[in-house]
């Protein structure tokens, strides 16, 4: 199960901030958590992020639940790692040896994961896809790749809702999905993707002609109409991934962090 | 036509062929636009008016591969060689289904789209955004999320978003198909303005045509790829003449008398919503065996989901909906591709048992699609597609037959054919639900009928459209899209 990652409209925190300056954000808890091997950097990355959501208007209880299956993934990575790695230190034993250095290296693990997701998962959150897009193109990006990036947005919604619609159309016909043979494999796979491929491609269509009607590549540049300023929130943000990767540099510096 | 003709549109002997059919989509079509013409194009589905449109802003066959012969001209010239979007600065093109035509996330993002393409200064792209939200009265939705918009709010952006590249000529391919009798109304108040202050040359393609009457336009019929009929279209009596006016409100209501042997299926109480407000609200009412509940109501008001509640898609947030388990169950989806998973239309019909090829024959011939049981299901047309569906879940004979939409894009014959196959389900005593904008229709068919909307309505349909007519809401009056509306 994927977390139902979708953007919130919000007027608090990150919101205020333009889509550059969280990419820069996102890019300092990344680098953060990736570069540092500190755990208590780490775990101060993962706190960081909560607080952010909490400070931006999301409900930290219910971000929590949202990331539930994150969760869960982290547990069995720390786990994993912790029964994997057998030098070190012996902490316990059960049936066999639990080493500080499994712990220490599924907690990073586990942390990292956690950073990444819940990181990603508050940067989607607090960035209007509109904005970031219109970012992209201002940044020197060509155009055409700017919308593409729109277009991608605007699809996530429409092949979720056309999957589920397609499910249920076969739960109504009587067809049950069967992954026990390989005929009953390729069935399941055929009555599921093809027709939401081909509700895809006729999207596509439609969108390309109401784009090419609208005159889209008739220049190699094009106006850019809407303007996205600099705010107090920007620096801000901006300043918070430079502290970040700051602490990153020294926690490298001295391990013992 | 030469060059010197002051129209604005010259048509000469257009003929396009597809590579995957055998006739051709049309055939020596002539027609000259004057400047400030309004021109209404009808005729049955499948007949070549889409092709027209689209060949007239050249995506065939600029972006759809066709044979085409003939001259399309605009303004004197050729437009074989020309781009697509260089077209476009010229002709804008309305396509039927606004939800697919929307590129950008934001309401002014959406209608600054094409001026920005034209590379226009920012004040120039800001002042057209202006008056083309303002044009079409959505100027209140300009920071809207485009996801957000109902259908009659989308299609109204989508003609925004043409009226803001400032095209001298205007193609609507069907604006009202998917809209609610309101949102279409409102469409064909904006088609009016733009006639009579802005003096647009508009070419509508529409099966309503008494709305367009105040605009006295130049109706076009196309039958098989040919115009068949040209006149200026001033009175009601143009449509009698023709026999373009539907007949729908004549036909008899009154079941064969059909046997009760499917339980009664009763709604009570119930209540619904997606996490956005309240949808259904303590909705209350039951159907019998043998009855069919037409539904009726603006786009968003609840119509799908109360179709998705009844076929046990979704449960309600509180109230039950108390049906047999053993009810079988048989939906009709408003998107046919959604429901449509074989190869070939054989395959697609056997998915719900075996069929004998006389059986097949028979069946398809009545469903208009005779001959193409070797076809790709998907290769067919939206309206044939869609029939196909109705057939493929009729077969099961199902206890509780769900229909969302399914009158869209179908000509009279074919309309025809599916209004005598849910007679035919109700007479053997099954529970038909009929979703359908088509108010005429609804009326006809229905034993009772539901208005879905924040207040809504139940009962008989003379109760039903009497009480809507107190409200107000003339465009559900039965007969109002027959001409009614002028």
């Amino acid at each position: 199960m994927i977390p139902r990652v979708a953007y919130h409209a919000g007027t608090r925190g990150l919101h205020r901030a333009g889509p550059f300056s969280t990419s820069l954000l996102l890019a300092g808890m990344l680098a953060t958590v990736l570069a540092s091997g500190s755990l208590l950097v780490q775990l101060g990355t993962l706190l960081l992020v909560f607080l952010l959501a909490g400070i931006s208007g999301e409900s930290v209880r219910r971000y929590l639940i949202s990331l539930r299956f994150v969760w869960i993934f982290a547990v069995v990575l720390f786990v994993a790692q912790a029964l994997s790695i057998r030098e070190g230190v012996t902490v316990f034993r059960v049936g066999f040896a639990i080493t500080d250095l499994g712990l220490l290296s599924g907690g990073a693990m586990a942390l990292r994961f956690l950073v990444i997701l819940s990181g990603s998962f508050l940067f989607v959150l607090v960035t209007d896809p509109d904005r970031l897009a219109q970012s992209i193109i201002r940044l020197g990006v060509p155009y055409r790749y700017g919308h593409a990036v729109i277009l991608a947005l605007r699809f996530v919604p429409f092949f979720r809702n056309e999957l589920r619609t397609v499910r249920e159309a076969q739960k109504l016909r009587g067809i049950k999905p069967s992954v026990r043979s390989i005929s009953g494999l390729r069935q399941t796979i055929r009555y599921t993707f093809v027709p939401v491929l081909v509700s895809g491609l006729l999207r596509v269509d439609s969108i390309a002609m109401s784009m090419i009607g609208r005159c889209f590549g008739l220049h190699p540049r094009r106006t850019t109409s809407h303007r996205i300023g600099w705010s107090a929130a920007d620096t801000l943000t901006t300043l918070l991934a430079a502290v970040l990767i700051g602490v990153t540099v020294v926690s490298r510096r001295y391990p013992w962090l | 036509m030469s060059s010197s003709s002051p129209s604005v549109f010259a048509i000469e002997r257009l003929w396009v062929q597809f590579p995957d059919r055998v006739d051709p989509a049309l055939e020596d079509v002539c027609l000259d636009i004057e400047p400030g013409d309004a021109v209404a194009l009808t005729g049955p589905s499948g007949c070549g008016k889409s092709t027209l449109l689209r060949a007239m802003v050249g995506f065939i066959p600029g972006l759809i591969q066709a044979e085409v012969r003939g001259d399309i001209r605009i303004k004197g010239q050729l437009l074989r060689d020309a781009d697509p979007a260089e077209i476009a600065s010229h002709v804008g093109l309305v396509q039927q289904d606004p939800e697919a035509q929307i590129c950008t996330l934001r309401v002014r993002q959406e209608v600054a789209f094409g001026p920005e393409n034209l590379c226009l200064p920012v004040d120039e792209v800001n002042g057209r955004v202006d008056a083309a939200l303002e044009a079409v009265g959505i100027t209140h939705l300009a920071e809207r999320d485009t996801t957000t918009l109902s259908g009659g709010e989308k299609q109204r952006l989508a003609i925004a978003s043409i009226l803001a590249m400032d095209p001298s000529v205007v193609l609507l391919d069907e604006p009202t198909a998917n809209l609610d009798p309101d949102g279409a109304l409102t469409v064909f108040e904006v088609l009016s303005r733009l006639r009579e202050q802005e003096r647009r040359t508009l070419l509508i393609c529409e099966h309503r045509l008494g709305p367009l009457l105040p605009m006295e336009p130049r109706l076009i019929v196309v039958d098989k790829g040919q115009i068949v009929h040209r006149r200026r279209m001033r009175r009601r009596e143009d449509l009698f003449e023709l026999g373009l006016r539907a007949q729908w409100a004549l036909a008899p209501r009154a079941s064969a008398g059909a046997a009760a042997s499917v339980a009664p299926v009763v709604v009570r109480d119930v209540s619904f919503d997606y996490g956005l407000g309240s949808l259904l609200d303590d909705l209350s009412f039951s159907m019998e065996a043998g009855t069919v509940l037409g539904v009726i109501g603006p786009n968003g008001g609840g119509k799908t989901t109360l179709l998705r509640l009844l076929a046990g898609l979704e449960s309600p947030r509180s109230g039950e909906i108390v049906r047999p388990e053993t009810h079988r169950i048989g939906m009709v989806f408003q998107h046919p591709h959604q429901q449509i998973f074989e190869r070939t239309v054989r395959r697609e019909l056997a998915i719900d048992g075996f069929l004998s090829e006389a059986d097949e024959t028979r069946l398809l011939q009545h469903a208009g699609l005779a001959g193409l049981h070797a076809a790709a299901p998907l290769s067919l047309s939206l309206g044939e597609q869609r029939r196909l569906t109705v057939m493929a879940v009729l077969r099961r004979a199902p206890d509780l037959v769900l229909l969302d939409e399914p009158f869209i894009g179908q000509d009279r014959n074919n309309v025809a054919w599916i209004v005598a196959s849910i007679l035919a389900a109700r007479d053997r005593g099954a529970i038909v639900v009929l979703v359908s904008h088509d108010i005429d229709l609804v009326a006809s068919l229905s034993d009772q009928v539901i208005y879905l909307d924040r207040d809504p309505v139940v009962g008989a349909p003379e109760d039903v459209f009497s009480r809507l007519c107190e409200r107000e809401k003339e465009a559900y009056a039965p007969g109002y899209w027959d001409g009614g509306a002028s």
